[in-house]
């Protein structure tokens, strides 16, 4: 069990962070830049309903890089490190981890240039501009990168229907938050076509294209009458390897 | 929470030196362009942002039957407007739009990650990214916008929604009163991110 996938209804945790500003400090943005690059580069859009030319655009960069890419590293952060680091630290540990792993470069050199950074820091960057990059970055974000695709089959649940939330082992990866599972709802939507996810979770159940549901739970069924608010209802949406029948 | 840990001194200046350490290897490497992550940037000041949903906003307070149709199909409805291109693209893809109303205050969550409408609302604000309310917000949801500063009373219901499939969900906050006679670009200008996510309410202005 992964506490990054069970953080919903974590107690004792102090007050909420009012901070509204998107980047506290200016390097925050290039680690999101860098991310957000990646992603428009990212070897699975030539699979994409869009159909991105990535195969042929001029870059070194050959890897599938999706948020199930990031997200996967966040949850497998020591969850004391997790709560410890802010949201754009854990996303330049895991980047720069991750272009190590795959041999784009070596620890060492990416010691002496922060060296050398740390000694210049006001030193330019390396001036090589790549107008085809940018014209993907801006086609990424502008069409995007649905999942969708037209139902092949019926829908195994209706709206109205009462479930029960499947518990499956634990992984990597799941878009299954933790204090859903085995939790009864009711189906409060069925969206129209069915969706994968960018990569297989394995025994979780998602990836291939399958029905997504808009599941409503009332909080007592998931806290018990004494943990929960009054007249509250808690909508989640859910793939159907989440969800099963109530009985 | 914070607190209680230990930081390096230089945490900031080391994390900096990091991140232009990796751009500058990845520019030489020729995996990024050095024009590439500035493309990136450039898109969230001028294509994607919070200006988009509060113009949305905006037409929904003055026009009941466009609000009716925002809540029903938000991707329709949102092409009906004069907005940048790229409204269904990059963490848009299929958005929807949840209104606040006299019974109902609607607040938007994700309890996994950090799921947010990037055309219409750009990128996530700290508090929304922060585990303790992903944590909290869902269990004890009125306690937590009381810390934000709105008290919900107990016979208007919270609707909460936890964002992890492909919907990212934003909110058509109630209209505020003393706004009669204004125009869209005026009430637009009175709409918060905060507000689209339902941690805020949009506050009158002065009489």
């Amino acid at each position: 069990m992964k506490l990054q996938h069970h953080l919903g209804g974590l107690e004792n945790l102090g007050p909420v962070n009012l901070e509204t500003r998107v980047f506290v400090e200016d390097w925050e943005k290039r680690i999101f830049g860098i991310h957000t690059a990646m992603v428009a580069e990212s070897a699975h859009l030539s699979d994409a309903l869009a159909r991105y030319p990535v195969k042929d655009l001029p870059t070194t960069f050959r890897n599938d890089w999706t948020w199930a890419s990031l997200r996967t590293g966040a949850e497998d952060m020591q969850p004391f490190e997790y709560f410890k680091f802010r949201y754009y630290e854990k996303w330049l540990g895991g980047i720069s981890q991750f272009f190590i792993d795959q041999g784009y470069i070596t620890s060492d050199e990416l010691n002496e240039k922060i060296g050398y950074y740390r000694s210049n820091p006001d030193a330019e960057l390396p001036t090589k501009p790549n107008e085809d990059i940018g014209k993907q970055i801006d086609a990424y974000l502008k069409q995007g990168d649905s999942g969708y695709h037209p139902l092949a089959a019926p829908t195994r649940f209706s709206v109205g229907d009462t479930v029960r939330i499947a518990n499956p082992e634990a992984v990597d990866h799941t878009r299954l938050p933790g204090y859903l599972r085995n939790k009864p709802g009711t189906i409060d939507l069925v969206y129209p076509g069915a969706f994968n996810y960018f990569v297989s979770t394995g025994v979780d159940g998602i990836g291939d294209p399958m029905p997504v549901y808009r599941v409503a739970f009332k909080p007592a069924d998931i806290w018990g009458e004494g943990k929960s608010e009054v007249n509250s209802t808690i909508y989640a949406d859910l793939y159907e390897a989440y969800v099963q029948p109530a009985n | 929470m914070t607190d209680l840990f230990q930081f390096d001194k230089d945490r900031e200046a080391s994390s900096a030196a990091k991140v232009r350490a990796l751009e500058a290897l990845l520019i030489e490497k020729g995996v990024l362009g050095s024009d590439s992550v500035d493309a990136v940037l450039q898109h969230f000041e001028t294509m994607a942002g919070p200006f988009n949903g509060a113009k949305i906003v905006a037409r929904a307070w003055v026009d009941p039957d466009y609000k009716k149709r925002l809540v029903a199909d938000t991707p329709k409805a949102i092409a009906e407007l004069d907005l940048p291109v790229g409204m269904a693209g990059a963490e848009g893809e299929h958005m929807a739009a949840v209104a606040n109303d006299e019974d109902v205050h609607n607040l938007i969550i994700c309890t996994l990650c950090s799921c947010y409408p990037w055309p219409v609302l750009g990128l996530p604000p700290y508090w929304y990214k922060d585990p303790v309310f992903r944590a909290r917000g869902v269990r004890e949801p009125r306690a937590v916008l009381r810390e934000f500063g709105i008290a919900v009373p107990e016979t208007k219901e919270v609707k909460v929604w936890d964002s992890s499939a492909q919907i990212r969900w934003f909110v058509v906050p109630e209209r505020p009163a003393n706004t009669e006679g204004f125009s869209e670009e005026q009430l637009a200008s009175l709409v918060t991110p905060e507000s689209m996510m339902g941690v805020a309410l949009v506050a009158a202005p002065a009489p």
